[in-house]
This record gives structure tokens, sequence and C-alpha cells, in this order.
């Protein structure tokens, strides 16, 4: 049994706010921790379709990006299996297509990797700023260590770096 | 002679709102006043407030491209394009050959990659019934699609389209045919169920294709997204020297090129004979191109590009007009923002003030453009039409083809239908001619190797970046300080041309002028407003995009 190809994409705007969550999460856990080689760490901006390769190339997908869910801000969610498929939007998407869109574009053009999402509530998602809101900001370290916690209970191991 | 088959008709007298419109990048709505079934007015409404020019300020010029390519999910390469040839049109130094043939090899295949993707992902649903497709005859199918092009199709190919099409309709979630106006009937849409299974099975095929192009585009630029190697002064990517890049390169444009040969230019075709009521409306007066692919060592000389820019008023083909960038200017009279007059890109100001929607004096976040005061339409169509009458070697025996196979005569082009073909013609022509540029790059690099020039960044001085993206005309303006710090950042993008509201003199934009004249069969799935709004390939760029659990559906959170 082959390895499992891993794919951990942190998505949004880098120039709202929390918006870019995701992608500052991505960059922090490439940052803090060394990966085994079945996993690929990638900042996916704001994209749809054009992530369509790097998501085809993946057996397991995990999106990092925040999430408009009932707690306060800061409030970290797991969305899995069903929840992801039925229940979601994108709101002001501007991609073509939005990521749960993109996802049935994979299965239709071949394969979709079973997917979860690591989420959380953002505070401010529209002011322009390239800045997380403080209180997001603080959060860092605990969802990464959370990401980290979600992928060993599936079996992939990531080391904390000395540095970090 | 195909039969011409007469757009359906209603008595529909009242407004129709389309919020917000799907299957563009971005946010936009569409404010239209139908009187007995025909558009009599229109409002673009831009719904999302941009101002990257805000936090651009006080920073170093070489961080531009970093920042304005993140406004947007797809023309992220256009942007830093853009924003590094401002910077060096400041820096006013010229560049290796090199970067501007790598330049222009990664914006060919963002053409590429947007056509197919636009023809078939965002623009192919306003013409193809997907459900329909199920009702197609696989062998009649596969003997249509074998007859109008190079391509070998079987009747099980298309009875495994058709198998795997009804699984997904079975299931329920429809993803991207959510909501789709063809769900149900609807009598604007007349294609057979085999050119309905046709288009379906190559809806599929430009998802597997897409990917080949975006992949194209990584290997020369570091990456994708948001390509991270045009700097001011060249770009880095060393690895684009190696002959085993080069081939990984050209074997992914191939196959891309390919498919557009032998199947978006013949579906292209086939499917606009039968739609050709889409030549009587969807039309503008005056177009406007920035032209693209630099000569080398021409980075900046707008003259010297392969595709060359120029003017069009109303309609006179017999007549380019030189490009002056002096004559743009952007008024807000109608946009959500403080001021009257028009200003040109290097004064420009953004001061946002709000209203309310559904204002009919100030309705939109986009500004508005004009050149020489004249609202103009960019893009495909106005490069095509420009390149046309520049009497272009390649373009121009395209375009009387395609005029050909469709018989139509060249006033036919001043429509929706003319603007979707002129985008399979770019793309036909742009992927030509890649071929012959990686040629002269590979002939070029085994005597120059250097790929970038060292500059500090500009002090006290001004710049402008002209690129012809898919989409159309974009400018990114940049004024410095002493202390060679942005003072101000202007960017003037495609969408805002075609897409902008009024201006101080009442004149609708682009696309408000097109949708005139528009009839709308079924105002509640007014189809004919997509295509329209659609054949502008729109991308309000602005890039928001949470995930909303507040559904209709009962959904619980797994809290970490």
């Amino acid at each position: 049994m082959a390895e499992p190809r891993v794919l951990v994409l942190g998505v949004g705007n880098i120039l709202l706010c929390d918006e870019g969550f995701g992608v500052a999460a991505v960059n922090r856990l490439e940052q803090d921790y060394s990966w085994p080689d079945n996993v690929r760490l990638l900042d996916g901006g704001t994209l749809g379709l054009f992530l369509m390769p790097d998501i085809m190339d993946a057996d397991l997908l995990v999106v990092l990006d925040v999430v408009l869910g009932p707690g306060a801000p800061g409030t970290i969610y797991l969305l899995e299996g069903e929840d992801l498929r039925k229940s979601l939007s994108f709101r002001d998407s501007t991609h073509q297509t939005d990521l749960v869109d993109t996802l049935i574009s994979c299965g239709l053009a071949g394969h979709r990797p079973e997917t979860f999402i690591i989420g959380i509530q953002p505070g401010d998602w529209q002011t322009l700023s390239p800045e997380l809101t403080p209180e997001l900001a603080a959060k860092l370290p605990e969802f990464c260590a959370k990401v980290v916690a979600e992928l060993a209970r599936r079996g992939i191991t990531a080391t904390p770096r000395a540095s970090a | 002679m195909s039969q011409v088959i007469k757009a359906p008709q209603s008595t529909y007298t009242g407004q129709v709102v389309v919020d917000p419109l799907t299957r563009i990048e971005g946010h936009l709505r569409i404010e239209a006043e139908v009187e007995n079934g025909k558009i009599k007015e229109a409002r673009c409404v831009g719904t999302l407030f941009r101002g990257l020019e805000i936090i651009l300020k006080g920073r170093n010029p070489f961080d531009a491209p970093h920042f304005t390519q993140r406004t947007c999910g797809v023309c992220t390469y256009s942007h830093s394009l853009a924003s590094t040839r401002a910077v060096e049109d400041a820096i006013n130094k010229p560049i290796p050959a090199n970067a501007t043939y790598l330049r222009n090899l990664v914006l060919s295949m963002l053409y590429l990659h947007d056509h197919l993707v636009h023809f078939y992902a965002l623009h192919a649903l306003d013409f193809v019934d997907v459900v329909n497709a199920l009702q197609g005859d696989p062998v009649k199918a596969a003997q249509i699609a074998n007859s109008i092009s190079n391509r070998k199709v079987t009747p099980d190919d298309y009875r495994a389209v058709q198998a795997k099409l009804k699984a997904f309709v079975d299931s329920g979630q429809l993803g991207p045919f959510t909501n789709a106006y063809f769900l149900g009937n609807h009598p604007a849409y007349h294609l057979s169920p085999e050119l309905n299974l046709i288009g379906t099975a190559d809806y599929l095929a430009a998802l597997r294709v897409q990917v080949k192009a975006a992949r194209a585009m990584a290997v020369f630029g570091a990456k994708n997204p948001h390509t991270q190697f045009t700097v001011p002064g060249g770009v880095t990517n060393y690895g684009a020297l190696t002959p085993e890049r080069i081939k990984e390169f050209t074997d992914l444009y191939k196959e891309t090129l390919t498919f557009i040969e032998d199947y978006y230019i013949p579906d292209l075709l086939a499917i606009a004979s039968q739609y050709k009521e889409c030549a009587t409306y969807g039309g503008t007066r005056n177009f406007m191109a920035f032209g693209e692919f630099p000569d080398p060592g021409c980075e900046r000389d707008l003259q010297k590009r392969w595709l060359r820019p120029g003017v069009i008023l109303d309609r006179k083909i017999g007549k380019v007009r030189d490009m002056d960038p002096n004559r743009i200017a952007e008024g807000v009279a109608h946009s959500w923002y403080v001021g009257d007059k028009a200003r040109h890109p290097y004064e420009g100001e953004t001061e946002p003030y709000f209203t309310k929607m559904g204002d009919k004096d100030k309705y939109s976040w986009l500004k508005a453009p004009r050149y020489d005061g004249i609202a103009v339409e960019t893009g495909p169509l106005a490069q095509v039409l420009v390149s046309y009458a520049q009497e272009h070697r390649t373009i121009k025996p395209m375009v009387d083809k395609v005029l050909g196979a469709l018989q139509i005569g060249p006033e036919a082009l001043f429509s929706t239908l003319g603007r979707t073909a002129a985008r399979g013609i770019e793309a036909l022509a742009v992927g030509q001619q890649v071929e012959t540029w990686i040629k002269q790059y590979q002939h070029n690099i085994t005597k120059d190797q250097q790929i970038v020039e060292n500059y500090e960044p500009p002090k006290s001085a001004r710049g402008v970046g002209f690129v012809n993206a898919p989409r159309g005309g974009l400018s990114h303006w940049i004024v410095t300080d002493d202390d060679a710090r942005i003072a101000n950042f202007q960017l003037v993008v495609p969408t805002t041309w075609n897409l902008s509201p009024r201006d101080a003199k009442n004149v609708p934009s682009a696309c408000e002028e097109a949708l005139v004249g528009t009839p709308v069969a079924d105002p509640a799935r007014p189809v004919e407003i997509l295509r329209v709004v659609h054949s502008f390939d729109p991308c309000i760029a602005c890039a928001v995009h949470v995930i909303d659990g507040e559904t209709n559906q009962v959904h619980k959170f797994k809290v970490l």
C-alpha cells in the first residue's frame, strides 16, 4: 500500500484581514514543522479551477480556511464528509466556481480526493488590510497544532522544528 | 445553409434583476428594465468594494506585483505582469530578451487556459442543455463530432459520458449546474440532443485539459496559482533555461493546443451555427486594445507587439486610431466614491462613499474609465477587430474563415456571437504562435543566458504597465516619492472598462449598452442576459471567499 498523497491547502485572500487566515496557517505549518515526503503544503490563494491540478494529484485534501459558523471569532471547526457535500456555499466568492464546485469538477474530471476542512470563525473579513486581526493572529499556533493533531489521527506525522 | 432559429419572444414588461450573476469571477448584479420582451435600459452593479490602491501607498514599488496579483483568482499573472511593467516603466531601463520570451510564453498559456475555461465552464451552459444530453443518440453524436473535426470519438465514449452524467444528476448534487436556467426546459435553449451531448462531453474533457494549461504556466512560473517569477528587471525562473523544463512546457502546450484545434473551435462553430440570433444583439460601437506579446528587447514599446494596439470608434473598421494613454480617465459620477471630475489614473483617487444598493444615481463600486470621454469595449473582440483592421497576418484569415463557415458578414462581429467567436479566434491565433516563440527562445539561450537585471526602486518617478490580458486592456499606474515609496497606485482593469456604470454625461458602459435590445423570453430565467454578460468574461476582482455555513440546510458544526 503506497503512502497517501496529502495536500494541505491554505486558501483565502491575504489582502482582507482574516480572509487570509488559511494562507497564513499553511505558511506557519511549513515554517514550524517538518513534514514527510508524501505531504505537500500549498498556498492556494483565491483560486478555483486553477487548483484542480494540485487537488487531483492528492489522495487526501486538507483545506484550511475561514468558515462562518455559529461560534465566536476564533472558534475552530472541522468539516468533513457529508457536511462538505451538502451545506456549504461560498459567500461573495471570486472563484469562477467555489471550492465545493471545484471538488465536484475534480470528480467529473476523474479524481476527487477525500477531503476535510479545518476552519476558523473570522473576526473581520471585509476590511482591506494584509494583517490578521490580533485575536486570530493569536490563534495561529493553536490552529496549527489542531491541524497537526487531526493529521496524526490519520497516521500522518509532522515534527516540530527545533527553532519553532 | 443551416436553418436560422428565431429567438423566442415574450411580451413581458417590468424589471429583471440578476443578483448574483453566477459563473463569473467575483460578484455582479444586473438590473434591467424590460419593455415588451426586450431590454430598454440596463445597469451593471459591481457589488464589492476594491481599494487595493489604499494598501499599496507607502510600500516598496517592488512589492506591488505581490499585492496586485492577490486581487483575483484568475488573472493573477496579468496583474503581476502589469505591476512589474509599470515599475519598469518608472525605472525606464530595458530588460533582458529572455525575460520577455518567458513572460510571453506564460501569458500565452494564460490565454489558452482562460479562453478554454471561459468557453466551456462559464459560457457553454448558457447554450448547452446538459440534462437534455441524456436524450442524445451516441451513434449520431459520434458521427457529427467526427465530421466537424479531426477528433476520433466513438459512440461508447458518449455512452460513458451519459452514464456519468446520469449518476451525477441522480445524486442530486448538481454543483456547477445548480440553478442552471436549462433545468426544466427553456425555450431559448435549442441545440439538438446530440449537440448537447457533444457539448457536455467536451465540457468534461475541457476540465481535464485546462489542468494541463495551468501546469504549463507553473512549469515556467515557479508556481501557479500566484506565479512567482516576474520581478522588475526581468524574471527569476532559472529552471526555465533547462531543456527538461522546456520540453515539459512544450508537451503540455501541445496537448492544450490540440484540444483547441480539434474541440474548442469546431464546437464553437457548431454551437454558433445554431444560435445565429445571438449575432443580432449584444453589440457595442467603440473598441480599445492594448496589443500584446512584445518583441524581445521592446517590453514597453506598445508598437512593437505581435498584436498591435489600437482604437476603433463607431464601428469604423477602416480607420484604426493609435491608442494614446493620455486620453484615459476614470470618472466616479455614478460610483460609490467621493468626487465628480474624471481623473487620469496618475491623479486617481479612491475615497469610498456608499449610498444604497438599488440607487439609480450612484450605483456601483466600479469606477467609469473612458477613452477620450468615450465608453469603449475591451477584450478579445476589440483586439481581434483592431488586428483584423490592421490586416494582421494570422488574425485576418482566421476571421474570414470563421465568417465564411458561419455564412455571416463582418457586421455580425458586433454582437454576442461575434464576441464569443473572437475569443476562440484569439485563443487559436495565440496558441499557434507559441511554437515560434519557443523556437526563438531556445535559439536565443544558446548564446545568451541572462534573465534579469538588478535595478533599484525608482525615486520620484511615474510609470504605466499595459497588459492586454485575456479579458482585455489592463493598466497599472504608479507614482513614487523621493524615498522611492509608492505615492499613488491605480489599477484600471478590463471589467471596469466593460461593466462600469454610466459616466458624468450619463453614457452607459459597453455591457450596459450591449444589453439594450436583448430579448428576454422568460423573465424568471433571463438566459439571454447571461449570454451577453458572460460574453464579456467579467471579472469583478475582489476575492472574498468565506465559507458560509449559514445555509437553509440543518447543519452541525463540529468544534475542534
